[in-house]
Parts: C-alpha cells; structure tokens; sequence
C-alpha cells in the first residue's frame, strides 16, 4: 500500500515537473538554468513569479477537489456524488460571482471571495437536500435532481453577470476553471485553508470508512452518523469553495479523482483520502501541462496566438468519459 | 392549484370543466403578457391605442416600435415556445421520462455549439445554413447520449449520460469562450441562455421552413407516441416498430429544437415545464391530447418570461432562457413531485411520473433487448440528422 502511494507520489513529482517545463515563452533548457540559479531576469520572473505558483495552485486545488469528492462520495454512498454534480460547485461559483459582482469582495479581499463561495456552496447543496427529500435513496435520481440544481444556480450566476456584465471577461475564467495567471496571491489564500480543512477531512478519515459501509454498520460500531455526515459533508462544501476561489470549477475532478484513488487504493479511506489528494493533484497538474503542450502546438487553420485551452475543459472531457463509465457498470437494476 | 383529478371514471362534464379551465388560464397567460409584451417599455403605448399604431406602421415612432420590434419578438416567443413545448413532450413520451429534456440529452448544448462555431473562428456563412449546422450539432449532442446511453436503459442512466455529453460539448463551447474576444464574448454568453431581444421579422420567416417540416411530422407520430408510452413489448404486439418510431420522434424533436435554437439560443427548461403543465391539467389524457396543450403551454412560458425579461432590469436586457430555468426547473419538479404522490395513490397509468421506477424496472426486466439495441443503433443514429436535413432542401 505504502509502495502505491509512494509511486502515487512520484507520479505527481513528474506531473509538476512537466508542467513546469511545458508552457511557453521560454526553452525547457533555460527552466535547469534557472532552477540552479542561473538565468537572465526575465527567464527567473516567468518561473518563479508565474510558473511556480500557477504549478502550486493547480497541484493544490486538485488535492482539494479530489478530498471533497470522496468525502462527499462516502458520506452520501453515492457513486456519483462530485461536487459538480450535487450542487456545490455551482453554488460555490454563484457565491464567488456575487461577492464580486455586487462590490463585496474582490481580488484586494480575497478571505471575503472564499467565504462567498463557502456560503454559496452550502446553499447548493441544502437546495439538493430539499429537493432530493432528506432519504436520497437513490443515488441516480439525486444526480438527476444534482443537474437541475445546477440549472437553477447556473441561471442566477447568469443574471448577476449580466447585473454586471464589465465583469464578464475575468468571471468566464472563473466559470471554466484555469489555472491560466494564479500567482502566489492565489497560493497564499490556498495553502492554509486547504491545509486546515484536509486535516479535518483526515480526521474524519475513520468514521467516513464507517459511514461507507451503510448506517447500520455505522450506528453498530458506535458512531454517531448523523453528526459525522453533517461534519463531513461541511468539509466537503469547504474544501470545494477553497479551490473554486482559487481556480474556478474545475470541471468533474471531484467525480474523476475519487474513482481513482478507491480503484487504486482500495476503500480505506485513512490511506485513501491522502491517495486521494495525491491523484487529484496528479489528474489537474497532469491537464494543466497537456494543456498548455497542446497550447503551444501550432494550429495553422486558426491563428495560433489565441488558441488557449483551459485545464477545465480537458479535465470536463476527462470526467465525462469516466461518468459514462460509471453510468455504464452501474447494473441498471439500481436506477 | 388545485384542480380535480378526472380519472377515466369521471363523467365527461367534469373533464370538459377540466379542459376549459386549463384554456381559461392559457388564453388569459397569453393575452396578459401579449398585452404586456407590445405595450410596456419604452415608448409606452396604452393597449387601446395598440391597433391604431399598428395600422399607422412607419409613420410614427409607437407604430415603428410596435410593429418592427415588439410584435416580431413577441411572434418569435410563441413560435419558439410551442416547438420547444412540443419537442419536449415528444422526447419524453419517446424516452418514456419524465426528466428527458433537450438540456438533459446534450440535444441544446449541440445546438449551440453548432451555432457559436462559426461565430468564434470567425468563418462567414450564409444565413440559411446556420439552422444546418444547429440541427447537425444538435443530431450530434442527441445521437452521442442515445449512442452511449443505449435505448432501452432506464431513465436516470440515459441523463446522466447525457450530463456528460453534455459536460463535454460544454467543455468544446468553453475552449470556444476563453478563445473569443470580449466583444464576442458578450455576445456568446447572451446567445448562449437563450435570448429574444433584437430579433426582426427577418429571424421569423427563417423559421417558417422548418416548421413546414416538422408540423406534419408531428400530426403524424403523435399517435405513436401514445402506444409507445406502453413499453417496447406492447407496442410491438400492437404492431409499432418501436426503435424506429423512436428514433423518429427524436428526429423530430430534433427539427423542432434546432431551428429555434439557431435564432434564439437554448431557451432552457422550457421544453420540461410545458409538458408537466399540460399533463397536470388532464392527467388521464392520452399524448395526442397532451400535444397541443404542451405547445400551448410552451408558447405561453416563453411569452411570459420574456416580459420580465425585457422589463425587470429596464436599460439592461436579461436574456428569457435565465428566467425560464430560474421558475422552469423549480415549478416542473414540484410539478413531478405532487404528480408523482398523486400517482403512488392508486391511479393506473396516467399521472405525470408513471412510475420512474415502474419505467426503469420495465426497462431492466429485459436485458436480452439491449445488446441487440447497442449492435443495430451504430448504423441507424445518425439518420435523423441528414435525412432531416435532406429533406429540407
């Protein structure tokens, strides 16, 4: 087990290291030059000042995303349980959009944008809760119930960005998901509450693995399921909007991630859920450097200057196909 | 609302007092935001001088406006709507699910892909063969989830399939945003929540076409939609090729969907309230008799979403399709929900949900179907989209 999260790990050590070297603006040879102290001003700019932090952020949101989904996916024992499709993300967004939009928050207070996206997460998904009824039996038809909640939620971001639409080009990365221009700012903001809110989903490590082997197992070992949900779906709502501040929402990580990990890892998730964080960190590091190789690959039918790719359409195209899967093996009995 | 459920116990008067107060509240909806529609804004013109100003045409600014803008537009809203009504009952009597919605089967994420294409990569085409490339697109969205899903699955496997293809047209239509340039940008996230305003005559009598297709196609299969809402088992004993007319109503919904697309952008959810309305009012009716209605009802979502659309932030134009998601979705699930408990109390076949898990079941039940489903569809899918467009031409 130990030997697979080692390999987990050096797997995401060679995902950094080719994100580090795969944007442009400057040979792969001049990053060794820079990393060993050499380098002309501007070559130590590019990547200390704009490609470190974007690696950092993407690395660091992925872990987020991928902790979240699992937690969500084992609180609710639901399959399909991401982010993106029980209503956090989107809430996240509209959160994050409307602090901005209406002046509350912006990019001088960014605590105010993570809290904005907190709160719209937990409203996200108390609208699923209501709309799903408090059973959620079916993990389908709370799916199914997911996408309508985004529907709702997407409208809203609509009219507050057309409220105020001078806001429409910055808040459309936000919407898709990039780590295109994070710098430390955006790593400072990260860093301490993905580290506080990992360390609580870790916590809670233990009486997640419980609650994935149903509720009456669960309540025979002792727990105390419903306080342990309610922490641990709170967990999962915060470690969403942290990221969805940082990069925007990051199509279908919290959903692909997880997948992963249990397949990879197994089920328990005291060693899982740092799997977890590892694979997520891998699978969005992984997108951010084939997007922007593919970036620099030169497209002659259009003019090549504009093509960019964010990671978040690659790692939606990525989450859709796994989904399908996952709609697929699921035997049709239990929708 | 409450309105008495007729059973098909009921006598005939209470189901005609039914139907006449389902048309009491359409024709009032519609009259209400038709009024509304050609009289508020800027200028003003009070209702008893709307006729006087239509006949004045050019000559004066309340005749300009009125019958240049307002009244294109508000054609255009009922047009729309009643495809986008009808489309979506079709879908879901042919899927036989109450969640199959253009949205949910990847059919308008599609659509307008095929629409912004061309928009962002700055190719110019002429203007007939935008709805084409709508309705290519949205054959593609559509055929992909039916593709992936397989026909006879049940219904929440076929959505969320088709979430995912649909995510992932999302994803080729985002690439699309972030390559754009500010000015288009605007003018592909208005387009893309669906948008009336700005529309002329012209964006009307590009419409008439496709509707000359796909009426008659409608008159035609909506009796088979009625046999297929029985199960592929029934309808075969009853002598209804059942893929086939399935795969034929989505065609159709298809040309409904596209075209309206192409000129007004996916205005969303409609096509899922509409046809929970027309159910709620005649729950024991058949899918012919729910047809029109849903088309009635669409037309009038649309017309009254557009007022506020025009209205509520007066200098700035909120696009119809974010009104029609924020009160469609909500007022359709509570719609399925209250139609749902209704059903679980003893009524046989009729309510809005036949039993989602009825459906599913039915549809689990025969696993033999399905392989031989998957093996035929590859070659059959993709004619709705050429055979349509042929027929166009």
């Amino acid at each position: 087990m130990s030997r697979r999260l080692a390999l987990l790990a050096v797997l995401a050590v060679l995902c950094a290291g080719a994100e580090l070297v795969a944007g442009r603006g400057m040979a792969p040879g001049a990053v060794w030059d820079v990393l060993a102290g050499g380098g002309d001003a501007t070559e130590r700019h590019i990547l200390l000042q704009l490609r470190v932090p974007r690696l950092l952020v993407s690395l660091g949101a992925g872990a987020c995303l991928a902790v979240a989904g699992l937690v969500l996916q084992s609180a609710l024992r639901n399959p399909l349980a991401g982010p993106e499709v029980t209503g956090v993300t989107p809430g996240a967004v509209l959160g994050a959009v409307t602090a901005t939009g209406l002046g509350l928050a912006g990019w001088d207070s960014p605590l105010a944008v993570v809290v904005a996206a907190c709160a719209g997460g937990c409203t996200g998904a108390a609208l699923l809760w209501l709309l799903a009824g408090r059973g959620g039996g079916d993990p389908a038809s709370t799916a199914v119930h997911g996408v309508l909640v985004s529907a709702v939620l997407g409208g809203l971001t609509a009219m507050v960005l057309l409220v105020a639409p001078g806001e429409l080009g910055s808040v459309v990365q936000w919407l898709i998901g990039t780590t295109e221009g994070r710098v430390w700012q955006h790593w400072h903001l990260l860093w301490p509450w993905a580290l506080a809110w990992g360390t609580a989903a870790w916590l809670l490590a233990g009486p997640l693995t419980l609650l994935r082997c149903g509720d009456d197992t669960a309540l025979a070992a002792g727990l105390s399921v419903r306080r342990a949900r309610t922490l641990a779906l709170l967990c999962a709502v915060a470690l969403t909007a942290g990221a969805v501040a940082a990069v925007g929402a990051l199509g279908f990580v919290g959903l692909l991630a997880p997948h992963l990990a249990v397949a990879v890892l197994g089920a328990d998730l005291r060693v899982t859920l740092p799997g977890a964080a590892l694979v997520g960190a891998v699978v969005v590091g992984g997108a951010d450097a084939a997007a922007q190789l593919f970036s620099r690959l030169p497209v002659p039918a259009l003019d090549s200057g504009r093509l960019v790719l964010p990671v978040g359409a690659l790692t939606a195209c990525l989450g859709a196909v796994l989904l399908l899967i996952v709609v697929r093996r699921t035997p049709d009995r239990t929708f | 609302m409450r309105t008495p459920e007729p059973d098909a116990s009921t006598p005939p008067s209470a189901r005609r007092r039914v139907v006449s107060a389902q048309l009491l509240l359409l024709v009032v909806l519609l009259a209400a935001s038709s009024i509304c529609a050609l009289s508020l804004g800027t200028p003003r013109v009070p209702p008893h001088l709307l006729p006087g100003a239509l006949l004045d045409g050019d000559t004066t600014l309340a005749g300009l406006v009125v019958g240049e803008l307002r009244v294109p537009r508000l054609v255009l809203a009922l047009i729309a709507g009643t495809c986008l009504g009808a489309a979506g009952l079709v879908l879901q009597e042919a899927l036989r699910n109450p969640l199959a919605v253009p949205e949910m089967l990847g059919v308008s994420s599609g659509a307008a892909l095929g629409v912004a294409a061309p928009l962002v990569l700055s190719l110019s085409l002429p203007a007939v063969v935008q709805p084409l490339l709508a309705i290519g697109g949205a054959a593609l969205g559509g055929g992909l989830t039916l593709l992936a899903a397989g026909l006879g699955r049940g219904p929440s496997a076929v959505l969320l399939t088709g979430a995912a293809v649909a995510a992932a047209l999302q994803a080729a239509l985002l690439v699309l945003m972030v390559m754009a340039d500010q000015l288009d940008l605007q003018l592909i996230y208005r387009y893309l929540l669906g948008s009336l305003s700005a529309r002329t005559w012209d964006d009307v009598t590009g419409l008439w076409p496709w509707l000359l297709l796909s009426v008659p196609a409608l008159v035609l299969c909506a009796p088979v939609l009625s046999v297929l809402r029985l199960g592929d088992e029934d309808a075969r004993a009853l002598g209804v090729r059942a893929r086939r007319a399935r795969l034929a109503a989505l065609a159709i919904a298809v040309v409904l969907i596209a075209p309206v697309t192409a000129v007004c952008g996916p205005v969303a959810w409609v096509g899922f309230l509409a046809p929970h309305l027309a159910r709620r009012f005649a729950p024991a009716a058949g899918a012919v008799r729910w047809l029109p209605w849903s088309a009635a009802w669409g037309a009038a979502v649309v017309a009254v979403a557009d007022v506020p659309a025009r209205l509520a932030l007066a200098p700035v134009e909120t696009p119809a399709g974010a009104w029609t998601a924020l009160l469609g979705v909500p007022a359709g699930v509570a719609l399925l929900r209250s139609g749902r408990r209704g059903s679980g109390g003893g009524r046989a076949g009729g309510g809005p949900a036949v039993g989602r898990r009825a459906v599913g079941g039915r549809a689990a039940g025969g696993p033999a179907g399905a392989p031989s489903v998957s093996a035929v569809r590859p070659g059959g899918t993709p004619a709705p989209g050429p055979r349509s467009t042929e027929g166009a031409r």
